[in-house]
């Protein structure tokens, strides 16, 4: 294809990338040096990096950075093994295969913000696992400031594992059958042919899946803004502190909430940029 | 004989493990669909009631609609007649040569049930929500799809260091953080007078699905060979009639995969609908709206509520779940 077609065919989509992903980023680096508030947003004062120092000295800010890290920490690699497990265990039935697809599907696809209302419901006062805690340990379960980290830890394992499943189901899918024979033949054990068999192929699955999860992990907003509405802001994560600095109404400090944008940004690229580099060098290799 | 009975063994431990994943991932649907039928009662009780418990349909009528005395007998008898004319249309389809117009025949059957729906009964501000929520779906998948198969397609085949750039960059700006796109938007459309426009969320949502959808259908691309359109073209097509007429038709597994996740994203999404829309929500953010802070809606109501919500994406996907798994293989291939 020439550079010419190329560019015919592509333009569209670069058009819409840079119109609305480039220029917004910008705009926000320039914002995120300004005072500008809410209520008003015709006088912006350049203060230059003020908000960033601000936001360090910030308790929310660690606190919301503690939060965001050990979601991250706990779920990326829970949900990478149990996906790996439940994947492992899918490929080994026949029978009701897809029938257990689809309900094991089911938290992936649905409303996250409904999700993280279902999980609250049930863990909440009246509701059937807060009822199960009051069994077992004689207190019914409450969610306060204290472990709503964890619901909301549990709650991303939960929705966000179905990913990884059918991600390595279907890679499993592709594993040819004489492999797992000549495994045999040689007298490998389960585990062994998971080491040197499954997981070798799924490699490019794994850094794939990963990729993808830390990413989403990383910017997790609508589990911790709906716990938020209900525990305040123990519950809240990096997105929603940036988000509530600027547009909640009785903060809307918008200069700052754009501080703290700029600020995830450059965190994601310091832990992808090996990522982005290998990507890249593979595309170049690839032409 | 014991090599057996331990193979068997085996089975029914895998098919127990199974049947407790699939109970930890559909026990919170199970909670809120029970919730969803129940009066206000029994869910306020310190023990749940599990079983035993008288069965109404209000929590949905309250969501739904908004006068007291609504029949839901009549509602019923309307959503099974809609139900019946689209049946009847995607069997027929399945006996037709060509499918595209019959395809166009439920959509519109839809699309009109959706109309008559208001006019009929006397509904909520909910369900202006609902038909938000699959016009900003819609718009968004059929945008996204239409650039992105053009981009995807050339990104698959051109060997130019652009293309290489261009695929790193996006995948960076997949990376990003939503909260870094939405606050600019959201002062930009301020200051244009452009806040609460459907478009310009569906724009705003087409962006951020871009480079995602670029990397899955360049990936389903690269699968098709070469030869295919090479062979349109030395009959004398162009680039774009190859294109058109023979990548394309063998692309649609791939296309469908795509526009599911598209489809997704576009449903679920939160922030940038809470952010741009002032009175023009979807569901996400209407639920949302309905369950934080001082409202006064009732656990049941909001379990009705969440069911309504998440039944039509559950259709779809089961629908389509052969698709989605694909898709999910594929997409991953050159990731």
């Amino acid at each position: 294809m020439t550079r010419r077609t190329f560019g015919w065919f592509a333009w569209p989509s670069v058009a819409v990338m840079s119109v609305l992903m480039v220029f917004p980023l910008v705009t926000t680096v320039f914002l995120s040096m300004t005072r500008i508030f809410l209520r008003d947003l015709s006088s912006r004062e350049w203060i230059g990096f003020d908000n960033y120092t601000e936001i360090l000295q910030d308790p929310d800010f660690w606190s919301a950075f503690r939060l965001t890290m050990l979601f991250v920490a706990i779920v990326v690699p829970a949900h990478v093994v149990l996906g790996f497990g439940l994947a492992n265990l899918l490929d080994r039935v026949t029978r009701a295969r897809g029938f257990y697809l689809a309900a094991l599907l089911l938290p992936f696809i649905v409303t996250p913000v409904v999700s993280t209302l279902l999980v609250r419901d049930l863990f909440d006062r009246g509701g059937l696992l807060s009822w199960l805690w009051e069994v077992v340990t004689g207190d019914p379960f409450v969610i306060h400031a204290g472990n709503v980290k964890w619901v909301i830890i549990l709650h991303g394992i939960w929705s966000i594992t179905p990913f990884a499943v059918i991600t390595f189901f279907a890679g499993m899918q592709t594993l040819p059958e004489e492999r797992i024979e000549a495994a045999d033949m040689d007298g490998a054990g389960f585990w062994a042919k998971q080491r040197f068999v499954v997981i070798p192929h799924l490699r490019s699955l794994i850094i794939f899946v990963l990729l993808i999860t830390i990413m989403d992990a990383y910017r997790v907003f609508d589990s911790s803004f709906v716990f938020g509405q209900s525990v305040g802001k123990s519950a809240h994560a990096l997105s929603v502190y940036s988000f509530n600095t600027a547009l909640n109404a009785q903060i809307g400090r918008i200069g700052k909430g754009n501080a703290i944008s700029v600020l995830m940004v450059i965190g994601i690229f310091v832990v992808l940029i090996p990522f982005l580099r290998k990507s890249y060098q593979e595309q170049i290799a690839d032409r | 004989m014991l090599k057996q009975l331990r193979a068997s063994a085996g089975t029914v431990g895998i098919h127990t493990a199974l049947v407790i994943a699939i109970i930890i991932s559909s026990v919170p649907f199970y909670w809120a669909a029970q919730n969803s039928i129940k009066f206000t009662r029994d869910t306020i009780r310190s023990t749940p009631t599990l079983w035993g418990f008288d069965i109404t349909a209000d929590p949905y009528r309250k969501f739904w609609f908004r006068s007291e005395d609504q029949s839901m007998w009549q509602v019923a008898l309307f959503v099974l007649a809609l139900a019946a004319v689209i049946s009847a249309l995607v069997w027929a389809a399945r006996r037709a040569e060509t499918t595209w117009p019959w395809n166009l025949g439920v959509a519109l059957t839809l699309w009109i049930g959706m109309q008559l729906f208001p006019r009929v009964f006397d509904m909520n501000r909910e369900f202006d929500y609902f038909i938000n929520s699959v016009y900003v779906t819609v718009l968004t998948v059929i945008i996204s799809i239409g650039i992105g198969l053009l981009a995807g397609y050339a990104l698959a085949r051109y060997s130019g260091l652009s293309g290489a750039v261009i695929l790193i960059v996006a995948l960076a700006f997949r990376a990003l953080p939503r909260t870094a796109f939405v606050l600019p938007y959201f002062i930009v459309a301020k200051e244009l007078g452009i806040l609460d426009s459907r478009l310009v969320i569906v724009l705003a949502l087409v962006a951020i699905n871009q480079p995602f959808t670029i990397w899955m259908l360049r990936s389903f691309f690269m699968e098709v060979p070469r030869e295919i359109e090479e062979a349109a073209m030395m009959d004398g097509a162009t680039r774009l009639q190859a294109f058109r007429m023979a990548v394309i038709p063998i692309m649609w597994p791939g296309i469908i995969a795509t526009s599911l996740f598209t489809m997704l994203l576009a449903y679920n999404e939160f922030l940038f609908v809470r952010v741009l829309a002032v009175t023009e929500w979807t569901l996400p953010v209407a639920i949302s709206a309905l369950t934080g802070g001082e409202s006064t809606t009732t656990l049941t109501e909001a379990a009705a509520a969440s069911v309504s919500i998440t039944l039509p994406i559950v259709i779809v996907i089961i629908m389509f779940q052969k698709h989605l798994v694909k898709g999910l293989g594929a997409g991953a291939v050159k990731g």
